[in-house]
């Protein structure tokens, strides 16, 4: 690999990522707290770091990009916005050491919502703002971004969006990768006005609306408030985030065919059946459980068990209600909605309801062919059939996922944490949700797990955004040879 | 601009690849997933798995709102199915379609019609063929363009070290080609190409490309050392398709041409077809063969085999074996450098033939004709300058072109014009540039011609 090329795309949007911490900025000099100082601070910094790599590693300029160092771009760009986006909380002094301040951005940038924070209410807004926006800009893709509006790459473009939209089948709405990425964010741009302007209208101000409207659209779950969207206890909010929190579950590309004028994508989509269908059996399982034992009125069961069953799936995060106390039925169903995930192509994270659908009726065909050794079977998607090479690498992501999943909490339990928590807590980092069950459950956050245990979440975090293998492959000694 | 090419081989992988650089939106269909893989990993493409003679994929790829249809896969009848669809699909898109079959194009006029509607039927042999017609006419040449109905020649020439100007300034240049309206518009130095300014030296071993009116091309050989004798003798190796259309086409000039293929039956179908060519069967490769037709007194052997790496070592054998110059036929794109490298220096290849065509039919509007250059790093264009584009009625030095474009002729009634910068462009005027890949996009903004592909 070309590491001076691969850096020299880094330093770049880097650069940008600077630029776009103007925006909290503005939110602190309105608001006159304590965040001005070290976003200015940041700011240069992330700037003059930016301007640096890419300078200093100029001259590989204006070369075509192998497959390899679109992987290398994005592991390393996402790792370097982990880092910068961590400066303005250090510099703030909101945490007390900077494994925190990475913690915290890294769960924003990957739309993960776990936090060490344990003072929202208390933080300068401008370092809220900063936080909620790292999920708006991680929830499409810094990549996907910087393929949309900046002039960085030409000939690159698919394999750096390859690389950070993984997928097992990426969409491609534009013949041109470009306007393909210009199109979700238009998408995204859109929805994300809608909600806004629909919290605003149900008593939120601006900073708050926009707030959660980066922390829904994007799947994050950031709150401004301690007790997350619960703080504001009113329906008609709880009904608005669920409706969004569901559209971010769904594939943009659904959306985009729906506003060209489609009516019929959504339902002609088989994935997104599925997806309904499962969230519409375990919102039923949850409500008819929590009605007259938590609950005494159906519509409380309803309102509640909506709201978290759709959080959880979808990757979002956010609560109304601590589900800890609820018998453990709803549980074990969040714990595997956690697995589950939203759809593919959506900001939401998890295993991907696509994924578990075709290894299902890959299974389900395995079944039949032994009830009918020579029948010819093929694993369809909508009509098409799903290539052998397609279906061994979602085989591959499985294992690796569950893999991935068992040895982290292994380590987790290693350091001292607790059974419950170390499943949950790694269940929910992988799966870019936040809240888990026990010791990080959604009364309780991460600030209790020991040192080395949040750095073993930050990975798994990064992990399961970028679909384990863009960043697993950095730990493999053959991608760095030349 | 929306353009869907059915066939992922290599010429349609090219023309992809050519349009995605300008910034096209490109949807390729093929059935093969590996040469499909091709197109997706590399280029900035949409790439549809599928027949593209099915009316779904058709419509899959978007052809409803796509300008240009590109059908060159290897079979002719899938591109005729693909153009019929297309055809009643949306009619106003316009059909190109690469047809090699002679039973087909004894019929080319047919295929126009309804219900094919075939706007243009490329069939790459027969361009080659005339690729290699041009060549012959200027023998010194290693790469032939022509514009403005033939009256402006670009000429591509290898610079060798007994050449005259090897090592000359062009600016000192200058005095000897300026009465003849020659101009040196590029270089192609190791693969890269410059377009040069006065300061810049001419080096052993550059290509550089000349523009000069019809008839001062042959002075302008000599000024370059490339004034050779014209050809005489002519050996083919090798009778299918292309060498059979070549050897039609030289009964026409007074050469003496020879053929050798290997198949009785070809070469008893040949013989039948050819009046004063000789047929000879035999091995190409067989160097008592070769030696028994005299190929060393040949001042051309053209080898012109279905193999290239056999065409590349029997051309090294008669050039060894004291032949003048050998002409070699390639296929793949990606050895066009490398044959440069060895020796071989004319290259014909039906496929590069078929992407120019296609790209100049592309091209169509207000661009007269277009030669992609060898290397492939620029194209000339030849365009009309209308009275509402910037580039009229200003000295061309300020004309606001992008790096890497230049303005190498006007052509003002019968006249022609070798601009300077102080030359000015009047509405009307037909200007040849010269433009690197990347800025055609500009140049097209800049002449206002938002190229009315139909």
């Amino acid at each position: 690999m070309r590491l001076r090329y691969t850096l020299h795309l880094v330093g770049i949007l880097t650069f940008y990522l600077g630029l776009t911490m103007v925006f909290p900025l503005l939110f602190g000099l309105y608001y006159q707290d304590e965040s001005v100082v070290p976003l200015l601070k940041s700011i240069g910094v992330t700037l003059a770091g930016g301007l640096m790599l890419s300078l200093v590693f100029r001259g590989a300029r204006g070369e075509t990009m192998t497959h390899r160092e679109g992987m290398g771009v994005v592991a390393l760009g996402w790792a370097a916005a982990g880092f910068f986006g961590a400066l303005p909380y250090y510099w703030g002094g909101v945490f007390s050491g900077f494994s925190d301040c990475l913690f915290e951005s890294v769960s924003g940038f990957t739309t993960t919502g776990a936090s060490v924070l344990t003072q929202i209410e208390m933080t300068a807004r401008g370092f809220l703002f900063w936080r909620s926006l790292t999920h708006w800009l991680g929830g499409m893709g810094i990549i996907v971004l910087g393929l949309a509006i900046l002039p960085i790459v030409g000939i690159g473009g698919m394999q750096l969006y390859k690389a950070e939209v993984p997928g097992p089948a990426p969409d491609r709405l534009k013949p041109r990768i470009k306007d393909t990425a210009m199109v979700l964010w238009k998408v995204y741009v859109l929805l994300s006005a809608a909600e806004t302007v629909l919290l605003m209208a149900g008593g939120m101000d601006l900073f708050e609306a926009l707030c959660h409207t980066f922390g829904t659209m994007a799947t994050g779950g950031f709150s401004t408030r301690n007790a997350s969207i619960g703080a504001y206890n009113s329906p008609y909010i709880d009904t608005v985030v669920i409706i969004f929190m569901l559209f971010a579950g769904i594939n943009f590309a659904l959306h985009y065919q729906f506003l060209k004028g489609d009516r019929g994508a959504f339902w002609r989509n088989s994935e997104f059946r599925f997806f309904i269908g499962i969230v519409a059996i375990f919102f039923l399982a949850v409500t008819f459980s929590l009605f007259g034992t938590v609950y005494d009125s159906l519509g409380n069961s309803i309102r509640f068990s909506a709201f978290q069953v759709i959080s959880i799936i979808t990757t979002t995060g956010y609560v109304t209600a601590d589900y800890e106390m609820w018998p453990s039925l709803p549980q074990v169903i969040l714990l595997f909605c956690m697995f589950l995930g939203a759809s593919a192509g959506s900001t939401g994270g998890g295993m991907k309801c696509m994924r578990i659908m075709l290894l299902l009726k890959h299974t389900y065909k395995q079944m039949f062919s032994l009830i009918h050794p020579r029948a010819v079977l093929q694993v369809k998607l909508g009509g098409r059939p799903v290539p052998d090479d397609v279906m061994h690498s979602i085989w591959g992501y499985f294992v690796l996922y569950i893999g991935l999943f068992i040895l982290s909490a292994f380590l987790l339990a290693a350091m001292g944490v607790d059974v419950v928590t170390s499943f949950a807590a790694v269940a929910a980092s992988i799966g870019n949700i936040g809240p888990g069950l026990g010791m990080v459950g959604p009364a309780d956050n991460y600030v209790h797990i020991p040192l080395l245990g949040k750095w073993l979440l930050i990975l798994c975090m990064l992990l399961g955004r970028l679909e384990i293998y863009t960043i697993l492959i950095l730990f493999v000694p053959e991608f760095w040879r030349k | 601009m929306k353009i869907v090419i059915v066939g992922a081989g290599e010429v349609g992988y090219n023309i992809a690849r050519r349009l995605s650089m300008e910034n096209k939106d490109v949807v390729v269909i093929d059935k093969d997933a590996a040469a499909l893989r091709r197109v997706a990993e590399n280029l900035d493409v949409q790439a549809i798995q599928g027949s593209g003679s099915s009316p779904v994929m058709l419509e899959e790829a978007g052809i409803k709102a796509a300008d240009i249809l590109v059908a060159v896969t290897d079979s002719d009848e899938t591109n005729l199915v693909a153009s019929l669809f297309c055809n009643i699909l949306s009619p106003t898109t316009m059909k190109l379609s690469r047809i090699r079959g002679e039973e087909y194009l004894s019929h080319e006029e047919a295929l126009n019609q309804p219900p094919y509607s075939i706007d243009v039927i490329i069939n790459p042999e027969a361009e080659a063929v005339k690729k290699v017609e041009g060549l012959l006419n200027l023998p010194g040449a290693v790469d032939v363009g022509e514009f403005a109905e033939g009256r402006i020649k670009v000429i591509g020439i290898r610079l060798d070290a007994n050449s005259p100007v090897t090592g000359t300034k062009l600016i000192d240049l200058r005095e000897r080609t300026k009465s003849k309206q020659i101009l040196v518009a590029a270089i192609n130095r190791n693969e890269e190409l410059i377009i040069p300014s006065g300061k810049d030296e001419l080096l052993e071993g550059d290509l550089i490309y000349l523009v000069s009116e019809e008839k001062n091309a042959k002075d302008a050989l000599e000024i370059f050392g490339k004034q050779d004798e014209p050809f005489k003798k002519i050996l083919i190796v090798g009778g299918g398709n292309l060498g059979f259309k070549l050897a039609k086409a030289l009964e026409g000039y007074p050469i003496h041409t020879k053929l050798i293929e290997k198949d009785v039956a070809r070469c008893n179908m040949l013989a039948q077809a050819l009046n004063k060519v000789v047929v000879l069967l035999g091995d190409g490769s067989d160097q008592e063969l070769l030696r028994e037709e005299n190929v060393q007194s040949m001042d051309l052997v053209a080898t012109l085999t279905e193999d290239e790496e056999t065409n590349v070592l029997i051309s090294l054998l008669a050039k060894q074996m004291g032949a003048r110059k050998a002409l070699t036929r390639i296929s793949k794109f990606s050895y066009l450098p490398l044959v440069a490298a060895i020796g071989l220096e004319h290259v014909v290849s039906s496929r590069l033939a078929a992407v120019n065509t296609i790209l100049q039919y592309i091209r169509r509007g207000r661009v007269l004709s277009a030669m992609a250059l060898k290397g492939e790093a620029a194209e000339v264009l030849e365009a009309v300058a209308l009275e509402t584009s910037d580039i009229v009625g200003k000295p061309i030095s300020q004309i606001p072109f992008p790096k890497g474009a230049l303005v190498v002729a006007i052509i003002r009634g019968d006249k022609v014009i070798v601009p300077t910068g102080d030359s000015g462009i009047l509405p009307q005027d037909r200007i040849i540039i010269f433009s690197a890949l990347k800025a055609i996009p500009q140049v097209e903004k800049a002449l206002m011609v938002k190229l009315e592909y139909f």
